[in-house]
């Protein structure tokens, strides 16, 4: 099948072509298999440990219990691990996970390892939204309608996180190319915008008011019950299990929208498809979680050193280390201060900016 | 010859600026198209309109006698690859791994070894085995040239294979400057495997800078300007001083080699001839 | 990990339902009095303490900054609007004493879930409200007798407050509330406000009646509020600066600046409305109104409140 190719032929390595290929492939699943032990090891660690102490083994028989529906379920141990720690697991493995795929779908769908919804300003976005929900939220919905305020919380902030990614990806993206600054600038100025707006809302709102909006800037896992789990459990999980599909498309993406489409990709579909899931994602974890910095692009940043760019395989591997991320920032966070309590974003930025500053200089001495 | 692809008077404007004048062209299977012209004769429009990548303000473009406009992109991607001017990327993508993503955007099929062997030929046939493990990211312009050429290789394999592992030809290969960072040699390769893909039944549609290279492999010349069809047909034909003059507005003078008496063109400069 | 998780989390739903009837037994029980006690709100803590039950106190959050050992004899439970559920319930406290403030909700709905009554005193800027507070606070812990006493002290002390005030003369003082300054833009205390009640019980008029609540205003309103004094908060180190305040183009156009009047002090004294109001109020009266004739009673004692000038 060879056409003639002038030049020196392909020189054999000691280790043959394909070999290398199956290598890079088994690598790949074996990061994965080490970031679902690594999640699991977090997790029972999170179960276990917490400022109330609890034996790991009647830790084990309360889960066992509440499993099977037997035995003590009402002691203050068993409310703590199923009432507290619980939920607050799931809550942090979800939006942990959440918040690490919109970061990867967003650097992916901007060709830009720099694109964090929490950087360019959709969380910013999300946040307005959910505190324009919870300001003027029960001026809108007249409380006849008994609907929780709560509920109405992620689709508010799943519209501001909606909206802001268009508007980004509106100004950033012209001819099918982004300009990384001027997205960097929009980001910016939409930060700022809904900076500005949120003082607004701040001005507007009461005491009681002011406090949620305090709480939600500052972003925390403590306020994680089975109702909220209850709503946002559905949207996000619903957005991991989409994004697989779009792995293809978005490797495609990476090499120009155009070479996308040559190669078969649906670009429109695929990209508004990614703008939904980046929104809905940020809007749901926004909404339950409040604006947690920096897990959207530390970890697919991480992840592209270790096991490659190739989204069948950052996605999933962002999921898991987000997960295990936000676990493991939420025990921190809930530890070393018990029984006072640090804010997540504390954690996340003191372990994130770091981090950041390192990939930085990383990369100015990679390209001077 | 069957047709593969048929433009009936095909333009394109974009705001108010024509870019495309009403152009006809038929590409036949087997058949190697060479465009040709000055910067901005709309070339690479031309090209844009053919791949489907631009929709036409006026006129048609058809595959196999049904319109491109109509064709998902998974089922045109089966029948055409494009190489297009390469960018630098912003993620650190192996070699492999780009040539692994022509391969995924028409066929869910191949996967593991048998996915790893696809991508392995179209290294060899890109002569570029030794980049396997590459990052793109550090590659030279020809280098990067070479796998985006593999890519192309690795779609057109794939397509095959999803269109039930038909004979080759029903396919087309678009070339947009596909040697402008590469050497002498590589040139010369690269257009060799287009080539013979050609012998195997394939259409090639090439933008080319070099005449030289134009009239070596060129079935068919078309050359531009000002977004019109100046001249096409054989190389003997398009190749021609007083054409080239109009066309590129300096003196290029023909002269035909000893044997094959095929066309040569020897840039002097101008004033001095 | 979907599947998993999905099943985890039915199971526990259901077994919520458990948890709710447990709160509702344990919500009834009498008080006791070797109950253990987490105060959230610095007025609660310091009520406690003048109730003489700082022993039960098992822990206070981090505006509970008076008495000063408040914080270093019992562990922190962190932000008042900050708290965390399991942080709260580690203490195996009996009951939570809160104010208003207290949050976030979530977290004091798990708190009470696992059985901790979590009761919530009011923050009424009054003297009505303190009273409240401290027989509330005394039925809760059981120390009626001294609540009573505590109570009646209180009431006394702003009797005499309220005398003093009929007696001051001249004309009224205007004086604006400085809640924080940032980049030079003033946080000021309007309508409603705590500080906005203890200007009033001091005698002095709010510069900013027009403003509700504390917010940011510009500079041209300080000047045409015209404050005869400004009154701000002692924190620490971070209490503003006379030369710097009366520097500002905003401030040095007030008549404030002619008599360079800055008054600061301790915050919770000044705002948290507790037992030692009165003191504080008179303390306030005197800066404001240096001839001033105040009873002995309000000049304070071991827990004297000082305005610094």
């Amino acid at each position: 099948m060879s056409a003639g190719v002038a030049g020196s032929g392909a020189s054999v390595p000691a280790r043959t072509p394909a070999h290398a290929l199956a290598a890079r492939r088994a690598r790949a699943r074996l990061g994965l298999v080490a970031l679902v032990v690594l999640v699991v090891a977090l997790s029972i660690l999170a179960l276990g440990a917490g400022a109330v102490a609890i034996p790991p083994g009647r830790v084990v028989a309360i889960l066992r219990d509440a499993a099977t529906g037997a035995g003590e379920v009402a002691t203050r141990d068993a409310l703590v691990v199923t009432g507290i720690r619980l939920p607050r697991l799931l809550m942090g493995l979800l939006v942990g996970a959440a918040l690490a795929v919109a970061g990867a779908l967003m650097q992916g769908l901007f060709r830009n390892p720099l694109a964090d919804p929490g950087l360019v300003g959709v969380s910013s976005g999300a946040g307005l939204a959910a505190g324009v929900t919870i300001v003027l939220g029960e001026r809108l919905v007249p409380a006849s309608l008994g609907i929780d305020p709560f509920a109405l919380l992620p689709i508010g902030a799943f519209l501001g996180g909606l909206a802001s990614t268009l508007v980004l990806y509106a100004i950033a993206t012209r001819n099918g190319r982004t300009s990384i600054a001027t997205m960097l600038l929009a980001g910016i100025a939409l930060g700022a915008l809904a900076g500005a707006a949120s003082g607004v809302l701040a001005y507007v709102s009461d005491d009681r008011q002011l406090r949620d909006l305090t709480f939600w800037s500052l972003g925390s896992l403590g306020g994680a019950t089975w109702a909220k789990l209850a709503v946002i459990a559905p949207i996000l999980l619903a957005t991991l299990a989409a994004t697989p599909i779009l792995a293809r498309a978005l490797n495609a993406l990476v090499l120009g929208e155009a070479e996308a489409y040559h190669l078969g990709i649906a670009v429109e579909r695929a990209k508004a498809a990614i703008v939904v899931l980046v929104a809905a994602a940020v809007g749901a974890s926004v909404a339950a979680a409040g604006v947690i910095g920096f897990v959207g692009i530390v970890v697919p940043h991480l992840l592209r050193l270790v096991v490659g760019p190739d989204h069948r395989v950052l996605l999933p591997a962002s999921a898991l280390l987000g997960a295990g991320l936000l676990v493991g920032a939420d025990l921190v966070a809930r530890t070393v201060v018990a029984p006072a309590e640090l804010p997540i974003g504390i954690v996340t930025a003191a372990i994130g900016a770091p981090f950041f500053l390192w990939l930085l200089l990383r990369r100015r001495g990679l390209f001077p | 010859m069957t047709a593969l692809i048929e433009a009936a008077d095909v333009a394109y404007a974009v705001s108010g600026r024509t870019l495309v004048h009403p152009t006809d062209l038929t590409l036949g299977a087997g058949e190697t198209l060479v465009i040709v012209g000055p910067n901005g004769a709309g070339k690479s429009t031309l090209l844009k309109l053919l791949t489907g990548e631009l929709a036409p303000s006026a006129g048609r473009v058809r595959y196999g006698g049904r319109d491109i406009r109509a064709l998902p992109a998974w089922r045109l991607a089966a029948m055409r690859a494009v190489m297009a001017q390469s960018e630098t990327l912003a993620f650190p993508f192996t070699v492999a791994e780009v040539v692994g993503i022509g391969l995924d955007g028409v066929s869910g099929g191949a996967r593991g070894a048998a996915r790893d062997a696809r991508i392995l030929d179209a290294l060899a046939r890109a002569d570029i085995v030794h980049l396997a493990a590459r990052d793109v990211q550090t590659l030279s312009g020809g280098e990067r040239q070479r796998a985006q050429f593999a890519r192309a290789l690795a779609q057109l394999e794939a397509g095959r294979a999803a269109m039930g592992d038909a004979p080759r030809g029903g396919q087309v290969l678009f070339l947009d400057e596909p040697v402008s960072s590469l050497d002498l040699g590589h040139q010369i390769a690269l257009l060799e495997a287009a080539r013979a893909l050609a012998e195997d039944g394939l259409g090639v549609v090439a933008v080319l800078h070099d005449l030289n290279l134009a009239t070596l492999y060129a079935d068919r010349i078309v050359a531009l300007a000002g977004g019109r069809v100046v001249a096409a047909g054989p190389p003997d034909r398009v190749v021609d001083a007083a054409l080239l003059r109009d066309v590129f507005a300096v003196p290029l003078p023909v002269h035909r080699r000893a044997g094959s008496g095929a066309p040569f063109v020897l840039p002097e400069r101008p004033g001095r001839g | 990990m979907t599947l998993s998780e999905t099943a985890d989390m039915l199971r526990t739903i259901v077994l919520l339902a458990g948890p709710t009837l447990v709160t509702l037994l344990l919500a009834a029980s009498p008080v006791a009095a070797s109950e253990r006690l987490v105060a959230a709100g610095g007025v609660v803590t310091e009520i406690l303490y003048a109730l003489g039950v700082e022993g039960r106190i098992v822990g206070v959050d981090t505006t509970s900054v008076h008495p000063p050992r408040a914080l270093e004899d019992h562990p922190d439970v962190g932000y008042l609007r900050a708290l965390s559920a399991e942080g709260v319930l580690s203490l195996a406290p009996d009951r939570v004493i809160a104010t208003d403030a207290a949050g976030p909700a979530d977290a004091l709905d798990l708190v009470r879930q696992a059985g901790v009554p979590i009761d919530v005193v009011g923050e009424e800027p009054t003297p009505a409200g303190v009273v409240g507070r401290i027989r509330t606070i005394g039925a809760l812990v059981g120390e009626e007798a001294r609540a009573d006493a505590l109570a009646a002290e209180v009431e006394a002390g702003f009797a005499a407050l309220q005398e003093a005030r009929a007696r001051v003369d001249g004309s009224p003082v205007r004086v604006l509330f400085v809640l924080s300054l940032q980049n030079g833009r003033a946080m000021v205390g309007g309508a409603g406000t705590a500080a906005d009640a203890i200007i009033a019980l001091a005698g002095g008029v709010n510069a900013v009646p027009e403003v509700a609540g504390y917010k940011p205003v510009t500079d041209e309103a300080i000047i045409a509020a015209a404050p005869d004094v400004v009154l701000s908060i002692a924190r620490g180190d971070h209490a503003l600066d006379p030369d710097a305040l009366f520097a500002l183009p905003a401030f040095a156009l007030t008549p404030a600046a002619e008599g360079r009047r800055l008054v600061s002090m301790d915050g919770l004294a000044l705002l948290g409305f507790g037992p030692r109001t009165p003191q504080a109020a008179a303390a306030l009266m005197r800066a404001l109104h240096p001839g001033a004739e105040i009873p002995a009673v309000l000049s304070g004692g071991a827990d004297a409140v000082e305005a610094t000038r």
